[in-house]
């Protein structure tokens, strides 16, 4: 039994004006179908818009980079390696919040457990006479558990995730400040007591003595990340529970772990950074990480990420973050004022999230 | 029973056209309003009904065609402007803003003032109530609409649409999709108090045995025109067969044989979930059994519990406690979650589509092995090729028309999307299907295609429990049809059963023996 062409146009027309088709009606187009193509080429564009971003950036700083003996500066090695490091923390928190909207959630508390982070490796390090390696992997494992606690209070007790976290925001900045006695923990390297293993200081080295070892964290982080939601069934689940919980459901996920993994990445991620932190500066600041969770979201939200959920790529938020980053790099290279800055980042920020509302609109969601 | 017979026409509408992207969806039809009647329109899902209404709404407003009010030729470009006029409408989604009370949604955006500024409070409590005692029913204006019950809430809506002065015409669309019986009965009281005034109504329902009941006159719609009016009196067998034409019965596909083994069995089985709530109708003492190789049909009204059985046997009912006892293939069925379900070979399709099928950021492959991406993966990493397998498995089995593979799930028609949902499930191999309005929204084509897909798979095993609000598709594709009403099992008939029998022992309202 065949479709006849008549039929199946029936129903997509009854469809189109169905109750909740009714704002596919405002704008005038009718449903899909016929712009399937044209809406696939279109997606494309939407879908590296990050990307498309960030090589016109790049040309940008090429054109207006300052020339020193005929050398442009932008592009010069140190730079483009002080570019990635400058972003490599927001972009490592940028990865794991990537996966937390995707699954529909948001977590306001990373720049917080970043400060947490710092000041936890520091004393384990020097008052606590930790190893390196033993340190890192405590501190990691604390930031596994504390987005575990966000991820089970707003699943078990049914609070919005941005309630949680932001209350996770103001537990982490104070167990930050009461761990460090408020006060900054300077981290010497040594043998000796109160000193940190020299192996520690790695964090802050560059890698054969050009690539900083935290950018090299950040691409690694990047890639993982991008290879979990892409080819793992979980991911695949990510995806599903953010796109519609209820069919989620339906099909046999475990919603409720689903989202409370997606907190613990995004915890581990802001653990991570804060250890690279201290480990770059030589010291813990309790109050380091302050507004790096908006910083994180906007390069989220520049990689193409919806808020709404149930779309994104790590890719995305990867170009977003170095995006953010090369831009604030040239602007500086020119001595323009840093409050510039913030308005050339605000302007971004809409600029990405219009695309993203016509890309919606055009798929009729 | 027609009031009004030869009075003037207050609506005409001639040789009224619609296409959707070179999609007809309206090919010349006629409809004529008389004053202080109710004119039912019917017709299956996708005969052009909500497009009709959409028209004469003033929501769609490009169409060809004439419109003429009261003698007046006319073309409305807004709902607003239709509403200037008087012909307003109660859309199925409520537009009411379910924080705010009742007087200040009567009111919005037209809320009496003083000094011109400050919402004059009093006078407008005043008013709406006023106009809430023209409907009945001793709705407070003070009320807190999200807190009043759906059927509160669309005697609510009505009288939004009078809160303007009292319209001519007032459409109604499917005014009782959502509401329990005594609900119903009370929104035909504001009706028949309207008509009395000699306010039309145009109401747009598919169950017939409503029509009956409150209609004078029906027009019925298939295929985007117009195949007859006729009194609401008229049998109901006849509407039927008005409704889906003498085409549909050769869509479906020849009846299979079923086994002798049960695959499903309830005994005396009830549940009740922990916080009873008036809109989840608890199945009470169910005797059932359903064979492999069977499809069985769940007959019943709207809030006779034909949904709320299949959610209770897939585990998404809300948590309670059962008593009798649930088989699958003679063993306890724990109920428990989608998940427990599934592992016992259940496969769920349920009706809303949009709300709980569909990721609709996602394309069709990531719809279709959403369920299955275990089997689909190694340690956790999904296998591509075993993908592309699954795809080749089930896209041309499932005659699922797409631009491919990747193209996003939304750009499908209904019918492709619902092949989709039933492809997801399909993928797991269950033993037992339950599918609830497995064709709501769905082309004619793409029914008859999932009439055949579920007929063969069935044909090779499968056991198949279906609700639908559509009695002649039940008919035409079960094996046997069982009647619910108010959550008990009331009947169980073969499929050539009289309709109006069925019918008359789904409803309890309609009955054979009336005078």
């Amino acid at each position: 039994m065949s479709t006849q062409p008549m039929d199946s146009g029936m129903e997509t027309a009854e469809f189109a004006v169905g109750a909740e088709a009714l704002t596919a009606l405002d704008d005038g187009k009718p449903p899909a179908t016929a712009g399937t193509r044209k809406w696939l080429r279109f997606r494309f564009l939407i879908r590296f818009q990050s990307l498309l971003g960030l090589v016109l950036v790049l040309f940008g700083g090429i054109i207006f980079s300052p020339r020193r003996n005929g050398e442009i500066l932008f592009l010069s090695a140190d730079n483009l390696a002080n570019i990635v490091r400058s972003v490599s923390e927001t972009g490592i928190i940028a990865v794991g919040m990537t996966f937390v909207i995707i699954a529909g959630g948001i977590d306001l508390s990373v720049g917080a457990v970043l400060g947490l982070s710092g000041v936890l490796v520091a004393r384990l390090m020097i008052d606590w006479n930790y190893g390196t390696a033993l340190a890192i992997i405590i501190v990691l494992i604390a930031g596994l558990l504390f987005g575990v606690l966000q991820g089970l209070v707003s699943n078990y007790m049914r609070i919005q995730a941005f309630i949680v976290t932001l209350a996770g925001l103001q537990l982490a900045r104070g167990l930050a400040r009461f761990i460090s006695g408020d006060k900054f923990i300077n981290i010497s390297f040594g043998s000796g007591p109160k000193q940190a293993p020299s192996s520690f200081s790695v964090l802050g080295d560059r890698f054969g003595g050009v690539l900083p070892v935290s950018a090299l964290v950040f691409l690694g982080v990047g890639i993982i990340g991008s290879v979990v939601l892409n080819t793992t069934r979980f991911g695949r689940h990510v995806f599903a529970v953010g796109g519609n919980e209820r069919a989620a459901r339906l099909s046999g996920i475990n919603v409720r772990y689903v989202k409370i993994v997606t907190f613990a990445i995004c915890g581990i991620a802001a653990a991570l950074s804060g250890i690279l932190d201290a480990g770059q500066l030589a010291f813990a600041n309790p109050d380091s990480g302050t507004g790096y969770e908006l910083t994180a979201i906007a390069a989220v939200v520049i990689g193409g990420t919806s808020l709404f959920g149930g779309e994104g790529t790590v890719v995305g938020t990867l170009a977003g973050a170095l995006l953010l980053g090369s831009l604030n790099n040239i602007l500086q290279l020119n001595n323009i004022n840093s409050n510039l800055q913030l308005i050339v980042t605000a302007t971004i920020i809409v600029l990405a999230a219009a695309l993203q509302h016509l890309a919606s609109r055009r798929r009729g969601t | 029973m027609e009031p009004n017979g030869a009075a003037p026409p207050l609506l005409e509408m001639q040789g009224i056209s619609k296409a959707f992207g070179g999609v007809r969806a309206l090919s010349g039809v006629d409809l004529t309003i008389r004053p202080g009647e109710v004119h039912a329109l019917i017709g299956e899902n996708g005969a052009g009904k909500s497009t009709l209404m959409n028209i004469m709404s003033g929501v769609i407003a490009d169409y060809e065609g004439k419109m003429r009010l009261a003698g007046t030729e006319i073309r409305f470009s807004s709902p607003q402007g239709a509403l200037k006029v008087g012909v307003a409408t109660v859309f199925q989604e409520l537009d009411l803003v379910p924080g705010l009370s009742v007087a200040h949604n009567l009111f919005l955006g037209q809320e009496p003032l003083r000094s011109g500024i400050f919402v004059d409070n009093s006078t407008m409590y005043q008013r709406a109530e006023t106009v809430l005692q023209r409907i009945g029913g001793g709705i407070s204006p003070r009320g807190i609409v999200g807190n009043l019950r759906l059927g509160q809430q669309q005697a609510v809506a009505i009288a939004k649409a009078l809160a303007v002065g009292e319209p001519r015409i007032l459409i109604l669309d499917e005014p009782t999709a959502a509401l329990s019986t005594h609900e119903v009965e009370r929104l035909f009281e504001i009706i028949r108090l309207l008509r009395s005034r000699g306010v039309a109504i145009v109401f747009i329902s598919h169950r017939l045995e409503e029509i009956s009941q409150i209609g004078d006159r029906v027009t019925v719609l298939r295929d985007g025109q117009t195949v007859a009016t006729v009194p609401a009196s008229t049998r109901q067998d006849h509407l039927v067969s008005l409704l889906i034409g003498e085409s549909l019965r050769a869509l479906f596909p020849p009846a299979g044989t079923a086994t002798s083994e049960d695959r499903l069995t309830l005994e005396n089985f009830s549940y009740r979930p922990g916080r009873p709530s008036p809109d989840w109708q608890e199945p009470h003492d169910i005797n059932l059994t359903v064979r492999a190789g069977e499809i069985v049909g769940l007959v019943g009204l709207l809030g006779a519990g034909r949904t709320e059985l299949l959610q209770v046997l897939y585990g998404t009912a809300p948590p309670g406690l059962q008593s009798g006892s649930v088989k699958v293939d003679g063993r306890a069925l724990r109920i428990g979650s989608p998940l427990a379900a599934l592992r016992r070979g259940i496969g769920f399709v349920p009706d809303d589509r949009r709300g709980s099928g569909l990721v609709t950021t996602r394309s069709v492959a990531e719809n279709l092995i959403l369920a299955d991406l275990k089997r689909l993966s190694t340690l956790g990493v999904v296998r591509a090729g075993r993908v592309r397998e699954a795809l080749r498995w089930g896209l041309p089995r499932l005659k699922i028309k797409a631009a491919g593979a990747d193209a996003p799930i939304l750009s499908l028609s209904g019918g492709n999307q619902q092949k989709v949902l039933i492809g997801r499930i399909l993928l797991r191999q269950p033993d037992l299907l339950l599918l609830d309005e497995p064709t709501r929204g769905v082309d004619i084509g793409a029914k008859a295609e999932i009439y055949h897909l579920v007929r063969s798979l069935a044909a090779g095993g499968l056991a198949v429990l279906v609700a639908s609000s559509e009695l002649p598709e039940l008919a035409g594709w079960c094996d046997r049809l069982v009647v619910l009403r108010q959550g008990r099992l009331i009947a169980d008939l073969p499929p050539d059963t009289d309709p109006a029998r069925v019918l008359a022992l789904a409803g309890g309202t309609y009955t054979t023996q009336e005078p």
